[in-house]
């Protein structure tokens, strides 16, 4: 095959792929901004007859039909709760990922691997304890209670990453600081994060994604308005007697939103930092 | 006892850093293992809390070994796993030799690969619960419009057809992990290895099997190892799509759980299915994790 | 007055010793070389003076201070780093004005010793550039220059011309010598590369797992090595050391033949003693091509298997008491291998060491 015929046709294959990764998001976004009765039309509308933001009016609780969801709220505590949760754990996971990167310890790889292996407890089976011991403590249903939780799960990858940033920033370069006069404190904060912060940086992003996005854990510890999350939130609408789903639609972008631009920021740097911390031991 | 003293006094800048990662994951996640752990020896229901002292041994384990429906769930999220795994690989390694073969608009094609990571399992579920759904949905309206069927397909009824379907939304979420960091490993890949088995008159396929693949492995195996830390997520997708039903029928290890501590309000015996659970989730990540370890001391030669 | 004194000091990790009491005094403006091969302790060392190892046992003192516990940053000390260690986050001026911007020196002051440091260096034209647009030579002199803008009272180089190419490597380390010459410091300067510590030590020290074999000038060493280690290690190409024994004043070696004993050592050993006869391809010459014009000298007949033509001179391999060996030959011609050619040895540069301890036996 005659190698530009070959290229063409590479190109198509891929393109056709992406249209499949492309499409069930694009058809969602479309779909928000249609009507619902128009979405539930048989046989199918295919070219939308007027788009509109409604959708979105309504379930922030303005226009005419306004939705029994208070998605403003949930919005409210999505926001709360990840930012100060991702705070927390940048804070606790970079001085841990700093002291893994930098020292040696006894007892530093059994630690590494057991925080590692916290990870991996699902979601589900962790929220029964949680919910019980939360209940006793009177912290079930509250935001205080999601964001101990959400910093925790977000702990061990954040040590991961930023071990591996750290460890990417020679520790000559602290010690000739030392050198220099600095004290280690100083060298810390005028050399190595500095020259970590893309990296820190991108660990956040990941930890707010996982915040942003967690359901499992969330699910079972948010009950009423003041602290359910968004997409908690979203199952809501399966309760009703008619879904809607023009404003499930709807609320999938109000959460995509965020996710997407905070993506956008990081790819370079997240599997920068995936693959250097996994194969550069 | 004075050399824990001493141990302590002489790491005591490095035991003080990472004291607050182990704490808190102390206080949220062993602790509360262990206290699920106690109550899968108790017969606790969410009810009844005096039940929580109703020490009953082995019973749940013994029950739940007995158990027909949690051995089905068991076997379902076994075969759901691999089938999962397996195709995401596959597909995520296709997708990234493609990508590395396209010279003009990659970078937006590896942006456009990145799109389903930013998308909660949630709302992937719910995605594919919309294009899925018998009335109204995408694939079912395209296909009428096309003429190729008359009758609604029952995409998320039917035993087969909904297993199907959560595989879909799984393997659409996860494909991308694979495809990005094997892509990662492409641009990563020596040039010397390969010029030198095309001089030594390797094939194409010859060159993949015996340069390629082996130096993929390692970036497989992470991705394998970051994907195995979240298999759980597929209990997201199942709860929006099907709720584990109709009638069980996509019942996974996960949903079974949620049902038994919530819905029928049995904590003791869903903290012993829990139990299984997490063993599952650890048993594939130490799996991964150890291919990674392996496969990276490969990596040297390169 | 900037002396370094090191008292019996010991490094251990855990239980491993690396460092076994060492004792070194270091005079004002002295340039010392520490030199060993990988894992002599040299580095860790140089480390425990700078601050960035803790030392076990025993005293350092900078000057007449104790140092023991001070951090670093108040031993006033300056490194330069085998990698460099710059800032990559810094342009070249601000590399070299950052510890006096640590110390709060006021802007004026700190930009009068930047520009101090970049003119002895010739640093100019990089001011305004980071460390990623310099090549190596270049980042070896702002690593020099950031090391001597805090006029330091000791300067400590840890192997810092490793990384740079075989032609850098000669020009930096004129430069070195040259920088020395101009700011007068005292300098502790690790190396593995016995050359570097020839041409620039004011006296040299050679380790060898973590103790202190010998303390000397540079002649002192080459000339005078204590044990067969330092006699091997230190000249280029190393001595040759053979295996022989004692017997009527003269060395007998496995091939039967022998060399008389050498002037500086007869007396010191008896019949039937195990020695090492060693000597410098220098000191081996074919007739004609001598230097030296008088002495002892002991004539031996040598079968040339090798000759490598280095232009100036030529080395000749050979193989003699049961050992390959090198001579050297000071005004070359074409030599063909299998050629025999009669030398002569210049007995008073020969050396005879202990064969088991390795020591030697001039007493």
């Amino acid at each position: 095959m005659p190698s530009r015929t070959k290229t063409v046709l590479i190109w198509i294959v891929t393109f056709f792929i992406m249209l499949i990764i492309c499409m069930p998001g694009l058809w969602i976004i479309l779909s928000a901004f249609r009507t619902n009765g128009e979405i539930l039309t048989k046989p199918a509308i295919w070219i939308p007859q007027n788009l509109t933001l409604d959708n979105f009016r309504a379930i922030f609780g303005f226009g005419e039909n306004v939705v029994g969801i208070p998605v403003a709220s949930y919005f409210r505590n999505s926001l709360v709760i990840s930012i100060t949760s991702t705070a927390l754990a940048l804070l606790i996971g970079m001085t841990g990922g700093y002291a893994f990167a930098r020292y040696s310890f006894p007892g530093k790889k059994p630690a590494f691997l057991w925080l590692m292996l916290s990870r991996t407890v699902p979601g589900i089976a962790l929220s029964l304890p949680i919910f019980i011991i939360w209940s006793r403590l009177g912290i079930i249903d509250t935001k205080f209670g999601v964001i101990l939780v959400f910093t925790a799960i977000n702990v061990p990858f954040t040590v991961w990453l930023t071990e591996g940033f750290f460890r990417q920033v020679p520790n000559d370069l602290n010690e000739a600081a030392q050198i220099d006069g600095c004290t280690r404190w100083q060298a810390f904060w005028k050399i190595e994060f500095p020259l970590a912060k893309s990296g820190i940086a991108s660990a956040g992003i990941f930890a707010f994604l996982t915040s942003w996005n967690e359901y499992a854990l969330a699910s079972q510890l948010t009950r009423s308005t003041d602290s359910k999350t968004l997409p908690v939130g979203l199952m809501d609408f399966t309760a009703q007697f008619t879904i809607d789903w023009a404003g499930m639609c709807a609320m999938a972008v109000i959460i995509i939103i965020p996710a997407l631009i905070l993506t956008f920021l990081v790819q370079k740097h997240l599997i920068a930092g995936l693959t250097f911390g996994g194969v550069k031991g | 006892m004075t050399r824990l003293r001493r141990t302590i006094r002489e790491n005591a800048v490095p035991f003080a850093l990472i004291s607050p990662a182990v704490l808190i994951i102390l206080m949220v996640v062993l602790l509360p293992l262990i206290f699920s752990f106690y109550t899968s020896f108790s017969n606790y229901r969410l009810i009844r809390p005096d039940s929580l002292w109703d020490w009953v041994g082995l019973r749940n384990y013994k029950r739940i070994m007995g158990d027909w429906d949690f051995w089905v769930a068991f076997g379902r999220t076994v075969l759901f796993l691999t089938v999962a795994l397996n195709l995401e690989l596959l597909f995520g390694l296709g997708l990234a030799l493609l990508v590395n073969k396209i010279t003009w608009g990659q970078r937006t094609m590896r942006t456009i690969m990145m799109f389903p990571m930013m998308f909660s399992p949630i709302l992937v579920g719910f995605q594919f619960k919309y294009l899925f759904n018998d009335t109204i949905g995408l694939v079912n309206n395209g296909l009428q419009s096309l003429g190729l069927t008359h009758e609604a397909i029952p995409f998320l009824v039917d035993r087969w057809l909904a297993f199907f379907s959560i595989a879909f939304a799984e393997i659409w979420m996860s494909t991308s992990i694979f495809a990005i960091l094997i892509l990662a490993g492409l641009f990563a890949l020596p040039k010397d290895p390969i010029e030198a088995a095309r001089v030594d008159g390797c094939s194409n396929w010859q060159v993949f099997k015996h340069i390629t693949l082996p130096f993929l492995m390692p970036f497989i195996y992470i991705a394998m190892a970051i994907r195995s830390l979240d298999v759980a997520r597929a209990f997201d997708i199942v709860d929006v799509m099907t709720g584990g039903g109709p009638a069980g029928r996509t019942e996974l290890l996960w949903t079974l759980i949620s049902r038994t501590a919530y819905d029928d309000a049995r904590m003791g015996r869903a903290n012993a299915m829990s139990y299984v659970a997490i063993l599952l989730s650890i048993f594939f990540t130490w799996f991964f994790f150890n291919k990674l370890m392996e496969a990276r001391k490969h990596l040297g030669a390169f | 007055m900037a002396t370094v004194t090191l008292k019996d000091v010991v490094k251990r990790y855990g239980a491993v010793e690396v460092v076994h009491g060492i004792n070194l005094d270091i005079a004002h403006n002295e340039f010392v070389v520490l030199v060993g091969p990988s894992g002599c302790g040299k580095s860790t060392t140089l480390r425990m003076i700078a601050g960035l190892e803790e030392i076990s046992d025993g005293d350092i003192l900078i000057g007449d201070q104790v140092v023991n516990q001070l951090p670093p940053r108040k031993r006033n000390i300056s490194m330069v780093f085998q990698n460099y260690a710059l800032y990559p986050h810094m342009t070249v001026s601000e590399n070299l004005g950052f510890s006096l911007k640590i110390a709060s020196r006021s802007k004026e002051e700190i930009e009068a010793a930047v520009q101090d440091a970049a003119d002895i260096l010739g640093l100019d034209e990089l001011l305004e550039r980071t460390p990623a647009e310099l090549s190596g030579g270049q980042r070896q002199r702002v690593a020099m220059g950031r090391a001597i803008v805090r006029h330091p009272d000791v300067f400590l180089f840890d192997e810092p011309l490793s990384n740079l190419d075989a032609k850098l490597r000669t020009q930096m380390r004129v430069e070195i010598k040259k920088l020395h010459a101009k700011v007068k410091t005292t300098i502790v300067y690790v190396t593995h590369d016995q050359v570097e510590a020839m041409t620039l030590a004011d006296r040299i020290v050679i380790m060898k797992d973590g103790h202190i074999v010998q303390i000397g000038t540079p002649l002192e060493v080459f000339e005078r090595p204590v044990d067969t280690f330092v006699a091997g290690f230190i000249g280029s190409p190393p001595m040759n050391l053979i295996d022989g024994t004692i017997k009527n004043d003269t060395v007998v070696f496995s091939d039967g033949r022998s060399v008389p004993v050498p002037p500086d050592f007869s007396g010191k050993v008896v019949d039937g003693r195990r020695v090492v006869f060693g000597f410098r391809a220098d000191v081996l010459m074919p007739k004609g091509h001598t230097l030296a014009e008088s002495g002892v000298l002991h004539d031996l007949d040598l079968t040339i298997d090798l000759a490598e033509p280095l232009g100036s001179e030529s080395i000749l391999l050979s193989s003699f008491g049961g050992k390959d060996i090198q001579a050297r030959m000071h005004n070359p011609r074409p030599v063909k291998g299998g050629e025999v050619l009669s030398c002569e040895l210049h007995l008073e540069k020969c050396h005879l060491f202990d064969a088991e301890t390795g020591q030697s036996l001039r007493g």
